[in-house]
């Protein structure tokens, strides 16, 4: 026991010195940080471009860490600027930061996030070289949020549980209960996952609220399964444990690369009739008052470059929205990509999500379906 | 010394307040002083002491107030609408658990507890300590391998699927962890040895000649167990079973992991998804159910007084099992299969994948220096906070004392979630240049630990006489001093035991974590949730297994306490 206490009194000293030689180098990147800034905010006025660029970026994110991760290191190695993430962050967090701003990019897998932090004067505009290339449609008029990979909502599916014949075709087929009768039944995500949240904005659009409540009470009513994500979604559809899951299309195309890769997947409403398939978008905006202006600007630049757009897709396997920038896909993946114009659309502008992002979360928490798992 | 040179001034004092005339009429400032002399029992400390011990009852406490507080400013909408429909399901949910757990628990550990103290199981030394093991592996970490093994993809799915005849007989695999009972399952078999423990001690202490007495009057030896064993350890069940019921209460990483909804759960969804309002109404609720389980465990604890005499006691016998033997001995091999060896053969298996793919890469000596760097930071603040507390609370007893001593506990009572849900709050609002530093995540660390150095430190204080003080007072040092010159060297072994029980539980820590992380500060215990639930067991693994490597430091210790 004594030898153990002694070690632990090493330990412990040692640790100590550590932690005082760590909190003095913290102290000094905070000190540096403010000239970083002023220097940042001189160049900008200068216009000059070619200044070292240095310090921190401090990204928050919603979008999946792995496909996130990639793109931030090559920022890293490539300028120098060290980043800081936190993944797994609600676009909310902004808003409650707003007296005391810590991040200077927000990353989304949700353009309705980004939309409704605009409104709110979270974001700003900025006017970052490149950015013409991003369609019009797919950004903010101030370029406070622009769009860089696309993805549509549809079914995936176990081929060997259901054949495409079999499988439902749109989005209203969901209101019926006998879709919870297939095999192991269909799976969902919570109600707070950004993409269930832009779906149930895009159906507001498209059906007023009293409607999406009802769909959104049916599925939570008749789905087998309730994730926290749509990757739980096609790795379960993909061993069978359900039949079919409502997730994004690039989940499908990830699910390919997997070892139970016999699934396929539906693009819904495409009829003549019908309403679309339901899209949506990932994006980058730059925070309101960030405090690493400079260098959230020189991201900005950065991940608008054509080779760096391909990045941002990278794992996700997403559809690009510049396609003929040529995002590489897998061989497995290559002959199931559609393009993203050649898809039958809701005519809800993307841009509009962001309008409809509080009464989205208002009607979902009163349905519960927030914090249902299963 | 130093009471007679204060109460020296406070006559000159006094005096001159007399002369003067001054606003506070010397039977006034008589009276206060007297009531202060009563309140600590004519034994006063001094000012640095009692200051620095309110202060940190202060840092306790305040993030609770804070969030009970908020939840008055909820609107009474939410409150409806929550009480409505969202807090009868959710009572439910944890109730049922807190309880199936708990009495399920408390079954395994006093039953394990008996048959290795009491009775021949072969290897009953050994299996004292072999079956508190489950102890150094976190819940979430277990649930982890659970759902390797039996989740819907898992290997016994593979198995059963392979397995022509048990298709055949009893149709598809039929287990399915996310529910109830997967939940229940993992709790119960990594929170049973708090019961084990506890009551082990109590048995051991407890005096042959009570049990001789009930065999004089022909009873059967499971009629002693009934009779005579089980009243004396109900105190050890009582305070085992508290500890299992505010461990459920409080889980997050298990429970979210096998998709269950409690309290906890649901808190940290709102607050994840930013609802701070509903975040703070649920939590309030929780703390109220938490206090009622303590007044419960107060309430019997007063009613129960079990006395054993000393100075007849004799060591309780062994009785043989005779024909029972190979099955106790399944038994208790089987919790242990169950709650220690499957999981590390699993963690095992996983992490030699992960190593063979360079899971050891730098990222994770990053997330390993920001573990120790975190709970190293924590354990240092708690063990010099503690000290005071615990010093005022042995040598000045009075119902200041004892209150900053309750206010200390109120962290370690509550869960995580709402001990981060009011720190978000404090930091946020009113000390922005510490929000979103890892100094914000050590500090709610303190909140939440800090009682269990102060146990540690109080049972070497214990064995320190007030003599020993009293002298050093006499010489001239003001209590403070004493503290630090004296007494701090004679216990520092204790606080020191305190130091690494604060470690261990802080790396092992996973809800504050997540939520008060700062960007780009993962930790281990972070990871592992985020690996697993993305399905990177290769990647959640080796963590796992380093958490529950140095969670073995401090379990000599915790054995010995118990």
């Amino acid at each position: 026991m004594k030898k153990v206490l002694k070690l632990f009194v090493f330990m412990m000293v040692a640790f100590g010195l550590l932690i005082a030689a760590g909190c003095g180098d913290n102290s000094s990147a905070d000190e540096s940080n403010p000239n970083n800034n002023e220097t940042g905010n001189n160049n900008s006025e200068n216009n000059d471009a070619e200044v070292e660029l240095g310090g921190e970026l401090i990204v928050y994110s919603s979008r999946n860490e792995n496909f996130v991760e990639p793109l931030l290191q090559k920022f890293e190695d490539e300028t120098g600027i060290e980043v800081r993430a936190l993944h797994g962050a609600d676009p909310l967090q902004l808003e409650e930061e707003a007296g005391n701003v810590q991040a200077d990019i927000f990353i989304s897998n949700d353009l309705g996030a980004l939309g409704y932090l605009h409104n709110q004067g979270l974001v700003e505009g900025s006017n970052p070289e490149g950015i013409e290339s991003i369609p019009a449609e797919f950004r903010a008029d101030d370029n406070a949020y622009f769009a860089i990979s696309a993805r549509s909502r549809g079914f995936i599916y176990n081929k060997d549980m259901i054949t495409e014949e079999e499988m439902p075709k749109s989005i209203e087929d969901l209101f019926d209960p006998k879709w919870a009768e297939v095999e192991n039944g269909y799976a969902i995500t919570r109600g707070g996952n950004g993409g269930m949240l832009g779906n149930v904005s895009a159906l507001r659009y498209e059906w007023g609220d009293e409607r999406t409540a009802e769909w959104v009470e049916a599925i939570r009513e008749n789905a087998a399964g309730i994730f926290q994500g749509h990757g739980d979604i096609r790795r379960a559809v993909g061993a069978g444990e359900h039949t079919f899951g409502l997730v994004n299309n690039y989940y499908f195309h990830q699910q390919l690369l997997d070892e139970d890769n016999n699934v396929g997947f539906i693009y819904l409403d495409q009829e003549e009739d019908q309403m679309g398939v339901i899209a949506n978008a990932a994006g980058v905006g730059l925070v309101t008052g960030a405090p690493n202006e400079a260098n959230a600007l020189a991201f900005l630049e950065w991940v608008l470059k054509p080779e760096n757009q391909v990045v941002f897709v990278g794992e996700s396997l997403e559809l690009l929205i510049n396609s003929e920038y040529g995002a590489e896909y897998p061989p497995e993946v290559e002959p199931y990509i559609v393009d993203f114009h050649d898809l039958k659309v809701q005519d809800m502008p993307i841009k509009e999500l962001g309008n409809y992002f509080e009464g989205t979360k208002e009607l979902i928490e009163n349905s519960g379906l927030d914090l249902e798992l299963r | 010394m130093t009471n007679n040179n204060i109460d020296k001034n406070e006559k000159n004092k006094n005096k001159k307040n007399a002369k003067v005339g001054e606003k506070f009429s010397p039977t006034l400032l008589h009276f206060i002083r007297r009531k202060w002399f009563d309140i600590w029992r004519g034994n006063p400390p001094g000012p640095v002491l009692l200051l620095f011990g309110l202060f940190v009852a202060l840092i306790m406490s305040i993030p609770i107030i804070y969030v009970v507080w908020r939840s008055m400013f909820a609107g009474v909408d939410r409150w409806m609408r929550l009480l409505d429909e969202r807090i009868p399901q959710l009572l439910w949910n944890t109730f049922s658990l807190t309880a199936a757990v708990t009495v399920c628990a408390v079954i395994i550990g006093v039953s394990l507890a008996w048959l290795v103290v009491r009775t021949d199981v072969p290897g009953r030394k050994l299996w004292q300590w072999l079956l508190a093991l489950p102890l150094v592996i976190p819940p979430y970490v277990g649930a982890v391998t659970y759902i390797i093994i039996f989740g819907p993809s898992g290997w016994a799915r593979d198995f059963w699927r392979d397995t022509p005849w048990l298709v055949n007989v009893f149709g598809d695999y039929p287990i399915n962890i996310y529910t109830f009972w997967g939940v229940f399952f993992v709790l119960t078999m990594f929170t049973y040895p708090y019961v084990f423990l506890i009551a082990s001690a109590s048995l051991r202490k407890m005096n042959r000649n009570y049990e001789e007495v009930a065999r004089s009057q022909g009873m059967t030896t499971l009629q002693v167990f009934w009779k005579v064993n089980l009243p004396f350890l109900r105190p050890a069940i009582g305070a085992g079973a508290i500890l299992i019921s505010l461990y459920v209460l409080s889980d997050f990483g298990a429970i979210a992991m096998l998709r269950y909804v409690t309290f906890t759960a649901a808190i940290y969804f709102q607050r994840a998804g930013f609802d701070t309002a509903s975040a703070t109404v649920l939590s309030l609720v929780l703390i109220l159910l938490t206090v009622v389980i303590l007044w419960i465990e107060a309430r019997t604890r007063k009613k129960n007084k079990y006395y054993q005499t000393t100075n007849t006691y004799k060591k309780p016998d062994i009785l043989p099992l005779g024909k029972w033997k190979p099955l106790i001995l399944f038994y208790v091999i089987i919790v242990f299969f169950l709650s220690v060896v499957l999981p590390i053969l699993v963690l095992v298996y996983w992490s030699i994948i992960g190593i063979g793919m360079g899971a050891l890469d730098e990222r994770f000596f990053g997330f390993a220096w920001n573990s120790l760097k975190v709970s190293g930071f924590a354990a240092l603040l708690c063990m010099i906070l503690a000290m005071p507390i615990i010093y005022l609370k042995s040598r000045y007893p009075s119902i200041i004392s004892s209150a900053i001593d309750r206010l200390s506990y109120a962290g370690y009572a509550l869960p995580g979630v709402i001990v981060a849900l009011g720190f978000v709050f404090i930091f946020n609002n009113h000390i922005p240049m510490l929000y979103n530093t890892f100094y914000m995540v050590a500090l709610a660390f303190v909140v939440r630990f800090l009682p269990q150095a102060m146990q540690a430190g109080e049972a070497s204080l214990s064995l320190v006489s007030p003599r020993i003080d009293e002298a050093a007072r006499s010489l001239g040092y003001p209590p403070w001093k004493v503290m630090i010159k004296v007494i701090i060297p004679s216990i520092l072994p204790g606080v020191l035991a305190g130091g690494a029980l604060v470690f261990v539980s802080s790396i092992k820590e996973l809800p504050a974590t997540l939520m008060l992380r700062p960007p780009g500060f993962d930790t281990l215990a972070v990871r592992i949730y985020f690996e697993a639930s993305e399905a990177f067991y290769h990647l959640a693994a080796p963590p796992a297994l380093l958490i529950i490597l140095v969670s073995c430091i401090p379990l000599r210790y915790l054995l010995k306490k118990y």
